[in-house]
């Protein structure tokens, strides 16, 4: 009897266990929709112009495809790669995904990303790309993503302020010593305010792409081994310290938040003559300042012959371990990446893009105006200069280690000396640790 | 008697069988997870491709090892030391100002109370604007008192202390809290103190604050186990930095990004295996100090 009652009970606990079981998620990425593959792509590019212009080269696979469809999921900026991570620990990752290439060698360490040498023997498409992205996405050999797009820094400079100043506005600083030079000229002092501040180095990059610029050398050598003590950067970070010293304080960070604000950047109403930035900060000026005249120009080298290096960084298509139909997605990197959804890319978004027969398509493109034409070839042209500063496997969380030691130089907390030595010190014991 | 117990323990069974979604829920989503973390802790777990035990590797290298393990201990302790008492202190006092019968307080608590509903990345954005040492509205409204702000969060030393004043905005949710329990306290304790000639303050030092230190003491505790776990304000305003030099490093944020940025997943576990301990042992030391001046209604000594 006792037995009986409890009967209907054990049904329901039966029902809301095979309840739980039902939940599965991900059965239809691996159906079929009528006889075609459907592969599930990710990417953070959900903005209103963004959006469309990817939506495009994914329809235009599609249309020229009988067994493959990819569906495109909009994952926000922030969110996409810890839910790819879920996604790879659930063994139901989507088949393609766009992510850092900077860090796509460790991915592919951890055995996140998958090895794409299998498909590149058989059509190999390394020599699209700059050698440079490329190289950042091998780990020991191989590769395990497919660059997409990417940036460099460039100078831009206020051409009006130039010619006020008695400057030749077509001949842009060559050094860091004529950056100064320029940089004295176009000041507009305002009794102990600045109407108009020629430069200042760390607004719109970090003193690192200067210790890049300075001698071409990242924080590591090709063998592993942290070099951030070294003459170039303890020079480097001396002549950032200058700057510091010229605008004061106060004046640097009452700018601070109008450079970051974007539409308020003083680089827009000409208080600021020279920026540092990526090429497509253009697309703002064309926002926000579409009447101001300005040029274009490679970081100054810091004496004639040091090199005009700057940095870059962009991302890559990969094709996440677990995927279930890894050659559908490497079929759909493949048009990802080629000249003509390149091109697409480069001209609707004015974005840099990591093939170069597009790029440099994309810089002849009736659809450019003349303006943007100029930014864009001179973005072209910096990509020979453009070093990118992949994270070392062994110590992929380096910059929390010597960003706070920059910091405390930079706020004159500590030496030059003592800062750089400290950095390279508990670089070495990272490394050291992490054999 | 047989009968009588068999139906006992047909309720007992149906009452498990109705609390077994939730018992399903916590055993996948919560004690799961629990345990899968404490066992991975002792591993080299990196999600994908490695789970090798390790032992207590994960500890020994925190404890002795990893300077940015104390470094973000230590900015998450300063944290809580002063973030609690002065948030306490000031929902405590704003729920006292709006415990008032004066025409419009309803109004004034809506106000007060709305910062408490605002929160978010949004509202740490408007913070960062308003903390501006240039064009902000802190060091303005300071120099109007011929005060020079300081640089707040690009001064190390100025970035907590931003944070903790930028934490008394939202007083509002604790400030509720207060304000119900006052406005539960019998009126005629304060009838009997004022026959007694008890002035506002004594009536306030005496009654009401003794009256609700049961909401207190639940406020400490849960703000406690919340400021140990300052995550988003410190992401948000250090742009996921935690700099400058480390100031704004807290614990939880440092756990995110070793588990998300060099998906050391088992060291990042150990973390948090070890706030937990932390955590667990401060609020065993409140439960255990809390008889001593927490006062219950009708509770017998």
């Amino acid at each position: 009897m006792f037995r009986k009652k409890l009967m209907p009970l054990f049904f329901v606990m039966l029902l809301i266990l095979s309840g739980c079981a039902g939940f599965k998620t991900g059965d239809s990425k691996s159906a079929d929709s009528g006889d075609k593959v459907v592969i599930d792509f990710w990417s953070f590019w959900g903005s209103e112009i963004r959006r469309p212009v990817i939506d495009k080269i994914v329809a235009d696979f599609n249309e020229s495809q009988d067994k493959i469809e990819v569906k495109h999921t909009f994952v926000p900026w922030g969110d996409i790669w810890t839910k790819e991570l879920a996604a790879i620990a659930a063994k139901n990752p989507p088949d393609v995904v766009i992510n850092d290439i900077n860090a796509t060698a460790l991915r592919g360490q951890k055995n996140q990303a998958m090895n794409l040498s299998q498909f590149l023997e058989k059509d190999d498409i390394s020599d699209r790309f700059y050698e440079e992205l490329w190289n950042a996405t091998l780990y020991e050999g191989d590769s395990y993503g497919i660059p997409f797009n990417t940036d460099t820094r460039i100078l831009f400079y206020n051409k009006t302020a130039f010619k006020e100043a008695g400057l030749d506005p077509e001949k842009p600083p060559a050094t860091w010593e004529e950056l100064w030079e320029y940089a004295e000229k176009l000041d507009v002092k305002n009794g102990d305010t600045y109407d108009r501040i020629g430069f200042y180095p760390l607004w719109g990059v970090n003193s690192d792409v200067w210790m890049l610029n300075s001698d071409g050398k990242n924080f590591f050598d090709e063998d592993g081994a942290p070099i951030i003590d070294t003459e170039a950067n303890r020079e480097t970070l001396e002549w950032v310290l200058d700057w510091h010293e010229k605008y004061g304080a106060n004046t640097i960070n009452s700018y601070k938040s109008q450079i970051d604000s974007q539409q308020g950047n003083p680089f827009f109403n000409g208080k600021l003559a020279m920026y540092v930035n990526t090429p497509t900060f253009y697309t703002q000026i064309r926002d926000y300042a579409p009447d101001l005249d300005f040029g274009v120009a490679m970081l100054p080298e810091r004496e004639p012959g040091s090199g005009n290096t700057s940095w870059g960084g962009g991302f890559v298509a990969e094709i996440p371990q677990g995927s279930k139909h890894p050659e559908e997605a490497w079929e759909f990197i493949k048009h990802l990446t080629d000249a003509e959804a390149q091109e697409y890319w480069a001209v609707k978004n004015f974005d840099n893009v990591a093939n170069i027969e597009a790029a440099e398509n994309a810089a002849k493109n009736s659809e450019m105006p003349d303006r943007d034409k100029v930014v864009y070839q001179m973005a072209i042209d910096n990509m020979e200069n453009t070093l990118l500063t992949p994270v070392p496997v062994n110590a992929p969380d380096f910059m929390n280690l010597v960003n706070p030691e920059l910091d405390s130089i930079l706020l004159g907390k500590k030496s030059i000396e003592q800062g750089l030595k400290d950095a390279q010190q508990s670089l070495e014991k990272l490394i050291e640790k992490s054999k | 008697m047989r009968k009588k117990l068999n139906y006992k323990r047909m309720e007992g069974l149906q009452g498990y069988v109705f609390i077994l979604p939730w018992i399903v829920g916590f055993i996948a989503f919560t004690a799961g997870p629990l345990i899968f973390s404490f066992a991975a802790s002792f591993t080299n777990y990196n999600i994908t491709s490695q789970m090798d035990f390790v032992g207590f590797e994960n500890y020994e290298n925190l404890f002795t090892a990893d300077n940015l393990f104390w470094t973000s201990l230590y900015n998450t302790l300063y944290y809580v030391l002063f973030s609690i008492p002065l948030t306490t202190a000031g929902a405590i006092f704003l729920s006292a100002l709006l415990n008032q019968d004066v025409p419009g307080i309803r109004f004034f608590r809506t106000i007060y109370y709305l910062p408490a509903v605002l929160s978010g990345v949004g509202v740490y954005l408007l913070w960062m604007q308003l903390l501006d040492p240039g064009t902000g509205l802190v060091n303005t409204a300071l120099g109007w008192f011929g005060i020079p702000g300081p640089n707040w969060l690009f001064d190390p030393d100025w970035t907590k202390p931003a944070l903790i004043f930028m934490k008394m905005w939202s007083v509002g949710g604790g400030m509720l809290l207060y304000l119900a329990s006052m406005q539960g306290v019998s009126k005629s304790l304060y009838e009997a103190a004022k026959i007694d000639g008890a002035s506002s303050w004594q009536q306030f030092r005496f009654i009401t604050i003794p009256m609700i230190t049961p909401v207190i003491f639940f406020d400490i505790v849960t703000s406690l186990i919340g400021g140990f776990q300052i995550f988003q304000e410190a992401y948000v305003m250090s742009n996921g930095e935690g700099g400058p030099v480390n100031s704004m490093l807290f614990y939880n944020l440092y756990m995110w990004k070793k588990a998300f940025e060099s998906f050391d997943m088992g060291y990042a576990m150990a973390m948090s295996w070890i706030l937990f301990i932390i955590v667990f042992i401060i609020t065993i030391i409140n439960l255990k100090l809390a008889p001593r001046w927490v006062h219950y209604e009708g509770e017998e000594r």
